[in-house]
């Protein structure tokens, strides 16, 4: 739809926007995630942790506050 | 155990390898699958392990009707997959089968190419800054309905999602109608100077697993 000259090259927003959807959306399973990143076990027993975009994290946690 | 996708209970991953190496595995359940592999491995979740994930999920999807993952869900144990498959399969399998033969596409679009300042001014005066971007986010609610009603014939479901310096939303569409809404999406970005419009996809359909918080289409 654009071309090189424009402003968001297409396979550059497609790379965006499908890994926005890998990490943002599909199937949330309520069980434990387990993550490392930069050898730091992120990790313990009982955490329940999903990987999100940022500004989809500082939403939840804004509407987690208002419904405390 | 790394989780990729939900599939139909008796549907079959194909001979692919997953993100450590090991052949992907079906662990199945009356009503739904959980495509897996089998690994203990940490992941380090790098930009090109999801990129890998990626690749994974969007090869699998062009095979087999699928609601993906997650990226990056672990499970302990087989045990523990089926714990959460026998949960939720009931609502899994309804979820597939309305999702059948459909694709997500995400239109980004913006209409001016100031609209992601939201009115930044050299003078950075409070009361200007508090107008400009009143305007911005107005203007952004109108092209969020005109886009809506655009691809409306097209779309079963439409979602907005969070924006990133454009307004974006995601689509859920039958493969067969991809060109036309992109069609329709290369038509409005061309009626007014200064727009700008992208259409990605189609991907599975990352956005619509669940059947919540969705415009009807």
């Amino acid at each position: 739809m654009s071309d090189a000259t424009e402003k968001w090259p297409d396979t550059q927003v497609a790379l965006v926007d499908l890994i926005d959807r890998v990490i943002g959306g599909g199937v949330v399973i309520t069980g434990d995630v387990v993550l490392g990143i930069a050898g730091v076990d992120l990790v313990y027993l009982g955490l329940r942790l999903v990987l999100a975009p940022a500004h989809e994290v500082d939403q939840s946690i804004v509407l987690g506050r208002r419904s405390a | 155990m790394l989780l990729y996708a939900v599939v139909a209970a008796d549907a079959n991953a194909p001979e692919t390898r997953g993100l450590h190496g090991h052949l992907l595995e079906t662990i199945r359940g009356e009503l739904a699958a959980i495509i897996v592999e089998e690994c203990s491995e940490r992941l380090s979740a790098t930009s090109e392990e999801s990129r890998a994930f990626a690749k994974i999920i969007c090869d699998l999807a062009t095979t087999i009707s699928m609601l993906p993952i997650r990226f990056a869900t672990m499970l302990p144990t087989r045990s523990a997959v089926l714990s959460e498959l026998q949960a939720n399969e009931a609502t899994w399998r309804r979820r597939l089968a309305e999702l059948d033969g459909l694709s997500e596409v995400v239109i980004r679009a913006q209409e001016a190419e100031t609209d992601h300042e939201f009115g930044a001014t050299p003078d950075g005066a409070g009361t200007t800054y508090l107008v400009n971007r009143a305007a911005v986010i107005r203007r952004q609610e109108a092209s969020i309905a005109e886009i809506t009603e655009l691809v409306r014939p097209w779309s079963r479901e439409i979602k907005v999602l969070p924006p990133q310096q454009a307004i974006r939303l995601a689509c859920l569409v039958a493969d067969a109608d991809v060109p036309q809404l992109r069609d329709a999406v290369k038509t409005w970005q061309q009626t007014r100077s200064g727009r700008q419009a992208v259409v990605s996809g189609p991907w599975p359909v990352f956005s619509f697993v669940g059947d919540q918080e969705a415009v009807s289409g």
